[in-house]
């Protein structure tokens, strides 16, 4: 396997809320459906940030849209995961689950019987 | 409607946000018009700052397109990589730092230094058009150049000139005391002045009429901290003070700001003109008062000075023979100094104050730039030195495509960066370092909100300037080098290439010699002054200056002569350590007459003052006829020709025939710069006297006790005025005292700064030759033998610095000596102990380096290989 950069948790939730968000995923979008769906805040600094990183990366890909007359003129950034990008998470997705399945039965008091 | 942040914060946005990413913009817009709606103003505009603050770093991180209009992301990008390579060698960039701040921090003391002194008597408004007049005697030989004038001059001027508009007359009133309630209080800085003199200078009035404040017989005016001192509050027009010495009452007229310290005079007390005597002497050949005039607009001085010597005669005509006078080789004549130029040019009789001189200004002015250069060429050294680390990087960057000019750009800043540093360390250096720089120069300067904006600003643009030069030889040296030559280890890393940095440490070694040399010279010196037989015995003399405040002070003087421990007591205003002084004309017969010192004193002065008497014998008090006695010193007996048959001559002074009763051996009075001339002795009284006492050995405190006793038996509600002797002669040798200090300093901080920079460079050395001197070790050299190696090089260059220093020191201290008529033979030892406190010095410096380079393991060295 080649040296593979290892997703930030961040990242992944970023990530998959783009997916969320599909064709609406722009940046102040992302930021309030995280906020909403998953009860904490993100702050603009660490959201653009990290959207930066990531494009960076590869995993994602943007395009500014049309500008039009609200937000003082400045058009919107839509986010899209890459396949890249996809396939990342359907790794980082799959190391969780192998690990799940390994737990045995009864160790983790709160739930006896796996997901 | 649309909601939108304040102007502020949308300049804010601008700033903080990557050109890139106007969509960031956009986000922010929104979010806060959302933000608005739901929560109000006041919520929106705290978030919107502490989002701003969030998104900062990413201005930083969004690599931005090299286009040529982006010249913020340019400045970054070269301070991201200028701050890292400063923290990679944390060591080095300190050894810079500091080097540098300490030559900024004394260029700054001294430019504040300089400035200060340049700036005096510039406050009043007419300044350009204030002259003070000066007075040149030539009488027997002898030339005095005089701050003086006689009395009419002033009003002379004014009214036989048009040029002249007004004139105003100043002189210091001596020993003025003042009643405050029961208590009397010696004031030392009170001044006659006719009531012209707010015509001429500017001396802002809070209370009263400038224009009649001076012309009532008794007025006086006086400074605010005066008024505060003495009532307790500023209006005190009206009020009279008491002058205790002759019980005469003064009537305030006028409050007056204080003045300036940048003053060549500094008042607190302005008394009427009418109190002096010799105000309304219509004399032209007696020199009392400090006159100023004030010219019309656009007057021409030089015009008017033409016209002195014609208005002068036409004046002493009516009281002398002046043909006659000038006949003998003697000439009296005026001249006018510029108001600005009083502080640093004028020295002379009857001033003012004390003025500073322009010397002392360029020597401050060369050992700033001296310090400043030596500290650049240190930067410059250092920089250079680290050119064989930083060869690899620049070829990779050119393999890469960097631009030389970019290069440039990249070490230019860093060494903007460092300088910049450099310059807030010296700030704060010399913020503290000016007590201590004020006791030096024996100055008061304050950093206040006028000087304070300057004087940043002065530093700024010297680090600016510094930065740029200091960065250009290193920026083009190393952004120079041939990629292929660097890649394949070709470069000449060897210290044999730096020949201007070789010239650079020699320039700062041989500086540092001279400066050893010229200390241990003027330390010589110094100690020769004070250990050398001066005639008179300065030691256990206690002084008391205003024994004339007393109505007869031969009383103080038996009374204290009781005292126990008291062996010899005078009543003299004439001191060898100073005091008053009086030139006389004496002849012999009908030869030509000798202008010599002509001092009055009684007959216990040469036991008192430790002389010694090497003919004939001393005044007495009980025979009759040596009211008319005379004794000459050696030289004036030398001049006069006498060998043996002295006793039988007269000497005629001042139309009085004097008889010879004795030589005393030659003493030094006044400074030791001077030749001893001839000098007399008379029998007589001066109001001026001071009581010279001479004390016991170990009893001086004991005694100084009960002389203050019978004083405050005696002159009751007065301060004695006293010193001793000794720290009196110190005090005449100020000036050298200052420069000695002043030298160790200078001395010290080139020493230093030399240092430093030898430091790094040796350091870089050893590092460079690590592989060299590994391999040396592993095939068997010795601790010893690799020390010497790597030192030898700069040996080399500091013996090549003394060779420099010694001779060049040799000629300036020599003729430094010259100016004094007393001195020691250049000592030669100085020349060694600097030559080997130099050698020394380098040597510690750089066998630091070198052992540390010499121990480490080969290992270490020769792993990458």
């Amino acid at each position: 396997m080649s040296a593979k950069n290892n997703l930030g948790e961040f990242e992944e939730i970023v990530m998959l809320t783009i997916g969320v968000l599909g064709e609406n995923a722009y940046g102040l979008a992302i930021k309030v459906e995280i906020e909403t769906r998953l009860n904490r805040t993100v702050s603009m600094g660490a959201l653009h940030t990290g959207l930066y990183r990531l494009e960076e990366k590869g995993y994602l890909k943007s395009k500014l849209g049309e500008a039009t007359k609200v937000r003082g003129g400045k058009p919107k950034r839509f986010f899209e995961v890459t396949a890249k990008g996809q396939k990342v998470l359907k790794s980082a997705m799959e190391d969780r689950q192998k690990l799940w399945k390994e737990i045995p039965e009864g160790v983790f008091k709160l739930f006896p019987s796996n997901l | 409607m649309m909601k939108t942040p304040p102007k502020f914060f949308l300049w804010l946005l601008d700033v903080c946000c990557p050109a890139s990413r106007s969509d960031l913009k956009g986000d922010f817009l929104e979010l806060y018009e959302y933000r608005a709606k739901e929560v109000g103003r006041f919520h929106a505009n705290l978030n919107f700052l502490k989002d701003i603050l969030s998104v900062v770093p990413l201005k930083f991180i969004v690599r931005e397109e090299f286009k040529s209009g982006n010249s913020m992301a340019l400045a970054t990008v070269n301070f991201k990589i200028a701050s890292r390579n400063l923290l990679k060698n944390k060591g080095f960039t300190s050894l810079n730092i500091i080097g540098l701040a300490l030559g900024l921090a004394t260029c700054m003391l001294i430019v504040f230094y300089v400035i200060d002194e340049l700036g005096y008597d510039r406050y009043h408004a007419k300044s350009d058009r204030i002259f003070r007049v000066n007075t040149e005697l030539n009488y027997g030989g002898a030339i005095t150049s005089f701050a003086i004038t006689a009395p009419p001059v002033a009003n002379a001027l004014v009214t036989t000139f048009p040029e002249a508009e007004k004139s105003v007359r100043l002189v210091q009133n001596i020993n003025t005391r003042f009643a405050k309630g029961s208590e009397v209080i010696q004031e030392d800085r009170v001044f006659l002045s006719d009531s012209t003199l707010f015509d001429v200078f500017t001396l802002p009035m809070i209370h009263g009429n400038p224009a009649s404040a001076l012309t009532a017989p008794n007025s006086m005016v006086i400074t605010e901290s005066m008024a505060r001192k003495y009532f307790n509050r500023v209006d005190v027009v009206g009020e009279t003070m008491l002058e205790a010495n002759d019980s005469s009452l003064h009537t305030i007229t006028g409050v007056i700001e204080d003045i300036p310290r940048q003053s060549h005079f500094v008042a607190d007390f302005f008394l009427s003109m009418h109190v002096h005597r010799g105000a309304n002497d219509v004399n032209f050949n007696k020199f009392t008062f400090n006159t100023y005039v004030l010219l019309k607009a656009r007057a021409d001085e030089r015009a008017l000075q033409k016209k002195f010597p014609d208005f002068l005669k036409s004046h002493l005509s009516n009281s002398m023979n002046v043909e006659l006078f000038e006949k003998n080789g003697n000439y009296i004549r005026i001249n006018l100094i510029a108001l600005k130029d009083i502080h640093l040019h004028s020295n002379r009789q009857g001033e003012l104050g004390i003025n500073g001189s322009a010397g002392y200004i360029y020597i401050f002015a060369i050992i700033a730039t001296l310090i400043l250069a030596l500290a650049c060429i240190n930067f410059m050294n250092l920089s250079t030195a680290r050119s064989a680390h930083r060869a690899r990087e620049v070829g990779i960057r050119k393999v890469m495509g960097s631009l030389r000019k970019q290069l440039v750009m990249q070490f230019l800043s860093e060494s903007m960066l460092v300088t910049f540093l450099s310059a807030v360390t010296a700030m704060l250096m010399a913020w503290i370092l000016l007590p201590y720089f004020n006791e030096i120069a024996g100055k008061n300067l304050h950093v206040t909100m006028e000087n304070a904006a300057g004087l940043v600003g002065a530093v700024i643009i010297i680090a600016f300037i510094v930065g740029i030069l200091s960065g250009f030889y290193p920026a083009f040296f190393l952004s120079g080098f041939q990629p292929i030559h660097v890649l394949k280890g070709k470069l000449a890393t060897g210290f044999k290439g730096g020949r201007l940095r070789n010239f650079l440490v020699i320039f700062q070694f041989s500086m540092s010699t001279f400066l050893i040399i010229g200390t241990l010279v003027i330390y010589n010196q110094l100690e020769y002054i004070r250990n050398k037989d001066l005639g008179f015995d300065r030691q256990q003399v206690l002084i008391i200056k205003n024994a004339s405040a007393l109505g007869n002070p031969l009383i103080l003087k038996e009374e204290v002569q009781q005292l126990p421990g008291v062996m010899h007591t005078s009543l003299s205003g004439y001191l060898p350590t100073g005091g008053a002084r009086w030139k006389n004309n004496i002849s012999v017969g009908h030869e030509r007459a000798l202008l010599c010192e002509f001092w009055l004193a009684d007959a216990d002065y040469i036991p008192t003052m430790g002389m010694t008497l090497v003919k004939g014998r001393n005044f007495s008090e009980d025979i009759a006829s040596d009211s008319l006695a005379i004794i000459i010193n050696e030289t004036t007996a030398k001049v006069l020709g006498y060998t043996t048959d002295l006793f039988e001559k007269s000497i005629r002074a001042s139309n009085v025939d004097y008889h010879v009763i004795g030589v005393i051996k030659d003493f030094n009075f006044n400074s030791l710069r001077d030749n001893i001339t001839p000098l007399v002795f008379v029998l007589g009284d001066d109001w001026r006297a001071s009581l010279a006492v001479r004390m016991e050995g170990q009893q001086a405190t004991i005694v100084l006790e009960q002389v203050k006793r019978t004083w405050a038996k005696l002159a009751p509600g007065h301060q004695m005025d006293y010193s001793f002797m000794d720290k009196d002669f110190d005090a005449l040798y100020n000036t050298e005292q200052r420069m000695q200090k002043l030298f160790v300093i200078f001395t010290a901080l080139a020493i230093i700064i030399a240092c430093l920079g030898l430091f790094g460079l040796s350091a870089y050395a050893a590092e460079q030759r690590n592989r060299e001197i590994s391999i040396r070790k592993v095939l068997g050299a010795s601790i010893t033998n690799l020390v010497a190696m790597l030192s030898m090089d700069f040996i080399k260059l500091v013996i090549t610095s003394i060779l420099i220093g010694v001779p060049l020191a040799w000629l300036m201290m020599q003729s430094w000596l010259q100016s004094f008529a007393y001195r020691d033979a250049l000592p030669w030892w100085s020349f060694f102990v600097a030559a080997g406190g130099t050698i020394l010095i380098a040597l510690l410096t750089i066998s630091f380096q070198s052992f540390k380079a010499a121990l480490i393991n080969p290992a270490e060295n020769l792993k990458g290989e």
